[in-house]
Formats: structure tokens, sequence, C-alpha cells
């Protein structure tokens, strides 16, 4: 091989390296363009906050993403929780739905579960620590969304009602024979005051109800490896048993709102709610003689109910990265902060949050935070609708139509393990 | 001639098109589902012949919802229908005050059915008017007001829709006894016939007809008993009815197939009653 013929194959070498390089990084390019969209793009999202205390502040949010990244514009569509439901699902099967969804914590197994959520484990799991409950998330070891507003449940009482129970200005009940004798004594104060505010059958409340009285036992619904059924428990019938007692005998029974209007006007002692009732107090009602404290259980703390607010990404939105990169803008410490003090928000699912003044300096919302630690969600199996409904039937039967306890809850087990197994 | 045919055709067009888009296809279409095991959130689905029908015959929910609905049917309408009489009859006498009680009985009707619903669920409540009358009197309602007992929940819903549904029918027996020759009264009274005899051998008689559409419209009407349930028990304490069955089935849990077969099942049971009504007053000489 002579010099010039050495000469041409290093040059036919050097163009195809060159043209190998070109394409690599058109490749490259192409992929970060994907992860990282440049063009101008629109994000449509669909949330349920409407309320006018915090309409401003869900536009400020968007205005300011906007401004941030001025190739995005995010189109904020608001939902009502008449319907709102529905009209993600029939979205999702009609392959309408947009790039951000805003779910309650009770549906995102149903949207998860059927492939209709993107899966966003690889992207937030650095996350998980410094948010709450992200339970209701996960399906099949995947995260398909991310906790944004959270809520959970504690004890309302009564101060006034208390002081003419005899009881101390500081005292509230800790475990669960403190508050079955604070119920008591205050029942027994009049013809027309009940000890405790105890729910009715009302759909998709009562259960939130009475789980953490069993929860607070340590109880679970499934098994862990979520084929069997576990709930016809010693744990379930204690919890019950002490539920229905207290029901029975020192309680009005009624629904959550008449519940909370009987505790405003100093029918009932104590009541299990949530943030809401703090705000309908501070507006309707801020001279209100009442407190707030951990829900008991066997041992202090009991466990709590908690839901909340889920943003997730549709799995098939072309902007998927930009999706998530503006929830984690709207699920920032400071942004939760703002939304909080808006709507007066106690559980702000980032945990940063929780720190500020707003919730350290307030007793109430301070109670919340705490209870967040000990609270508990359902499980995220897909069936929740229907494991939800036999067990409200079954406690509406044990509770007010005088089934056999035991019987009944084995019953709903049943029920329950041969849903697990058809669907 | 053909010109006049496409012009025909051409008018009604609007309408067929309407009728085949919003009715025709909607309702084969949910015949069709009623044999697959859709649910709408699956992207598939399949073709379960009568599966969905076989399961339907033994879900325990189901089969209570349209118990329940037989009950609000056979519980309502005979009285609907006795007191719409009874006060027609009282309306169509001349006294001072008559335009004032046939409004009052007619207004329900033309009130939304929402919001008398809330009124009534307040009213039933413990310590709601209702309630408290009941207690006055004697009687002693269940602890928690009449909407949170199993006794008396579907009762009391179907006490509200008999309160509300009367005035209509009132009105349409007041059109049905206006068009009452009044000689017939006059040749009666003449030949010695008592009230009684009157209403026998003439008022029901010609009334037959506004009887038979009374009954057959109440009859599909209560068979689809929906808001009322939904408003004010949530078809909690045993007071579900066929139609709540198929919302919840359908708008809840969105398993269109299982709810399209509950709906034909509602379908079938409404037109087998409509039919038998028919020929059971056809047979009593109700034409």
């Amino acid at each position: 091989m002579n010099h010039q013929e050495i000469y041409s194959r290093a040059m036919k070498t050097k163009y195809i390296l060159s043209a190998l390089l070109v394409i690599l990084a058109a490749g490259f390019m192409s992929c970060s363009k994907e992860s990282q969209p440049k063009g101008n793009i629109t994000l449509e999202w669909w949330q349920f906050w409407t309320d006018p205390s915090i309409s401003p502040t869900i536009e400020k949010m968007v205005l300011d993403y906007e401004k941030a990244h001025p190739n995005v514009k995010v189109n904020r569509t608001d939902l009502t929780w008449a319907n709102g439901h529905e009209k993600i699902v029939v979205a999702f099967s009609s392959g309408t739905a947009p790039d951000i969804i805003e779910l309650g914590s009770d549906w995102v197994p149903e949207f998860s579960s059927t492939g209709h959520l993107a899966d966003i484990t690889d992207s937030v799991v650095n996350d998980t620590a410094r948010f709450y409950n992200w339970a209701p998330v996960i399906y099949n070891d995947r995260i398909y969304g991310f906790p944004w507003i959270l809520g959970t449940r504690v004890l309302f009482i009564n101060r006034d009602l208390m002081n003419r129970a005899k009881y101390g200005q500081k005292f509230v009940p800790t475990n669960w024979p403190q508050l079955k004798e604070v119920c008591y004594k205050i029942d027994s104060l009049g013809k027309d005051v009940y000890g405790f505010g105890s729910n009715a059958a009302e759909k998709h409340r009562l259960y939130k109800k009475f789980l953490p009285f069993f929860w607070s036992y340590d109880g679970r619904i499934i098994s862990k490896n979520g084929k069997y059924c576990v709930f016809s428990s010693d744990k379930a019938y204690k919890a019950l048993k002490f539920y229905k007692e207290l029901s029975d005998s020192c309680s009005m029974v009624d629904t959550q709102r008449r519940l909370e209007d009987a505790f405003l006007d100093d029918k009932v002692g104590v009541v299990i709610s949530g943030d809401w009732l703090l705000k309908r107090i501070r507006n309707e009602k801020p001279d209100f003689n009442f407190t707030t404290t951990l829900i008991p259980g066997p041992k202090f703390p009991g466990k709590s109910f908690a839901g909340g607010e889920y943003l997730a990404v549709n799995a098939k939105s072309d902007h998927k990265a930009a999706a998530l990169d503006f929830i984690r803008f709207v699920t920032n410490a400071e942004n939760q902060l703002l939304f909080c003090k808006a709507n007066y928000s106690a559980n702000p699912s980032n945990k940063e949050t929780t720190k500020d003044p707003f919730f350290a300096d307030d007793i109430n919302l301070q109670t919340f935070v705490v209870q967040m630690n000990s609270s508990q969600s359902p499980p995220a199996i897909p069936q929740w609708v229907y494991v939800e409904d036999i067990i409200e039937t079954a406690l509406e039967d044990i509770l007010f139509n005088g089934a056999p306890m035991a019987e009944r809850l084995y019953k709903a087990k049943i029920e329950i393990e041969k849903l697990l197994k058809m669907r | 001639m053909k010109s006049r045919r496409f012009t025909g055709w051409l008018f009604a067009t609007p309408w067929i098109v309407t009728l085949i888009v919003f009715w025709l296809f909607p309702l084969l279409y949910s015949l069709y589902l009623g044999f697959t095991d859709y649910k709408l959130l699956n992207s598939s689905y399949s073709w379960i012949g009568f599966e969905n029908y076989v399961a339907l015959l033994s879900d325990h929910d189901f089969l209570l919802s349209l118990k329940n609905t037989l009950i609000f049917v056979i519980g309502t309408i005979p009285v609907t229908t006795i007191i719409a009489l009874l006060l027609a009859l009282l309306i169509d006498k001349k006294f001072p005050g008559r335009t004032i009680f046939r409004s009052g009985y007619f207004m329900p009707s033309i009130t939304s059915m929402v919001v008398i619903a809330l009124i009534f669920t307040n009213l039933y409540s413990r310590g709601g008017y209702i309630y408290l009358l009941a207690k006055i009197i004697g009687l002693s309602p269940p602890d928690n007001g009449f909407l949170l007992s199993k006794k008396t929940a579907l009762f009391s819903v179907m006490a509200m829709d008999v309160w509300m549904s009367v005035g209509y029918y009132m009105l349409l027996f007041l059109a049905g006894l206006k068009s009452i020759p009044r000689e017939l009264f006059e040749a009666a009274e003449v030949a010695g016939a008592g009230l009684w005899r009157k209403f026998m051998s003439i008022t029901l008689p010609l009334l037959k007809p506004v009887i038979l559409f009374i009954i057959v419209i109440n009859t599909i009407k209560s068979f689809q008993v929906f808001v009322e349930i939904f408003v004010m028990t949530r078809g909690r304490y045993g007071s579900s009815t066929a139609v709540y069955f198929i919302y919840e089935t359908g708008l809840n849990r969105f398993e269109f197939g299982y709810a399209s077969a509950s709906a034909y099942i509602l379908f079938v049971i409404i037109a087998l009653f409509s039919i038998i009504q028919f020929g059971l007053l056809r047979q009593e000489g109700f034409r």
C-alpha cells in the first residue's frame, strides 16, 4: 500500500466516523428533545379547586409557571366533584384526557390499573422521602401519581360542653376508655345533647369513620400478598364493638354535615372531622370554643384516615416531562404554602411546607400535621370501590339493622374474597 | 309527485336523524353491550352471551332494587290515583277559593324534584317538622329520622312521591270530569240517584280512559324512580331502586355491560306491566 492509498483510506475512515458522529449527535438531540421539550407546548390540566378563596392562587401558580417557562402554556379546566369523576373516565376511554389530572386518592388505582396513567416511578423515586402518603398511588410497586394536598381526620371537641361536663380546660381523651367516658358524660348533660357524632349510612363516608378504629387495632382488610381478605378478624370485632357501643349509647347518628351543624350548635360534644370544619369554624363561628386532638386508640395515638388530592400524568400525553415539571412546580414547598394559606388547608403533601410558622403557630393545623404521621389510606387496589361498598353495607347492617356482628363480618370477608378472585 | 315526496322526506330528515342517532342507536347498542363485559375504562371487551343476565338474577343488590321498585309501584299508584280522584271531585265543585286550592295542589308538580326532595329530607330528619309531628301525635318515629332507618326510608320516599304527583293527576281527572255531559247527572238525579250511585254509574265508567292513562303513565314513571332516591337516601337503608342500581353500576362503577343488561331487564318488566294493564283494563271494558 503506497502513501496515497494509505491517505485515501484514512480520509475514508474519517468521513465514515464523521458521518457516524453526526448521526449519533442527531440521535442524542432527538432523545433530549423528548425529555426536555424545546418548542412551544400546551399542557392541559384538569383540576377541582374552584372555590373563590383558592381559585386566584391556582391561577397565580399557572401564570408564574408560564412566566418561568415561556415556551409552555397551561390550559386549566375546572371540574366539579358532582361530575368530575365521570368526565375523567369518559375522557380516558375516548382518548381525550388532558396531560395532567387531579385525582382523589381512591380514584388513582382504577386508572393506574387500566394503564391510563403514566408510570413516573423513575422520575420521582428521590422525592418519596420529602412527601407524605404515597400509598394510594402505588400499584404493582410502581408510582402513578404525585401527592398534592392531602387530608386526614382528627377529633374535634366542644370545649363548652366539656366544661359543663366538669372537665378541666386542658383535658383531652387520649385512649378509647377516656373517649367513651367523655362522650357518656356529655351525653348525660341533657335531652338534646349528645356525646359523640356517629355517621349514618352515608355512602363513601361511613367506612372512613370506622376504619380509624379498626386500624388503631392494627387491623388489615386485605392480606399483604393482596390475595385474601382478612377483614373478619378479632381486631375488626373489637373495634366494631367499641364503635357500636359509642354509636348506640351516647351518639347522635346523622349525616356528616348535620353532625357538624349539631357540633357547632353545642348539641354534640365530640366529632371526627377534617380540615374543612376548621375552615367552616373560622368563617362562620370564629368565637366557637373548641379544640382538636389526635384520634385516640387502644394506645395513643390512634390511627386516622388519610386521603387527598393527587396529580397524575396521562399515559398518552405527548408532554410527559413537561407535565411532571409542572407538577413539581405546583407541589413545591412555596406553592403548597401559598395554597394552604389561601384555603386554610392543614395537610400539604410537601413535608418542608409543614415546617412553616403558618402550621407551627396554629395549634389546630398542627394537630392535623401530627395526625398525618399516624394516618393510613385504604388498600390501593382497583376493586376498592366494590370493597368499600361491601364494608359499608356490612357496617350499615351491624350498626343500624341489628345484624349479628361476627356473622356479618364473615359474610363481608367472603364477598370481598370472591371479588378479589373474580376481577 | 316525486318532488313532493322528496320534500316530505327532507322535512322529516332532522327528526329521523335525531331518532336514529339519539334513540335507536343507543337502544340497540346498549342491547348489544348487555351481552358483553364492557367496562368504560378497559380498552377491550368481549362477547359473554347471557352471563350478565345470569349474574343479575343472583345479584342480591339487583334483586333488592327490583323488589323495592315493585313495592314503590304497587304502593304509590293506587294511593296517588285515589287521592287525585278524590281531590278532583272536591275541586270540581264550585266554592270560593277553588282556584287557590287547584293551583296549590298542582304546585308540587311544577317544582323541581331535587328541591322537593331536599326539603323533605329535612322534614323527615330528626327534629324536622314531620318527625316532630309524628312524635306529637304519639307515633314513635325512628331515633335518627325517617330516612336513616331501614323500616321507613323507602316508605318515606314513597309518601313524598304521592304528595308530589297527586296534583298533576288531579288535573287530568278534572279534565276528564269536565268532559262528562252534565245531562247524565241531571237525568240520574231525576231518577232519584244519590251521590254514590251517580259516582259509580256515571263518573267512574266515563273516567275509565283517564284512569287507564293515569295508571299506565304512573306505572312507567314509578318504575323509573331515581331522583328521589339519589337525593334523599343514595340507595342506603335498603331503599335502592332499579334505576338507581343501573346508575350506580353504569355511572359510578362504569360497568356498562352489566348496567345495560339490568336496564333491559327493567325494560322488559315495564313492557310486560304495560301490556298486562292494557289487557286487563280492556277486558273490563275500559276503552
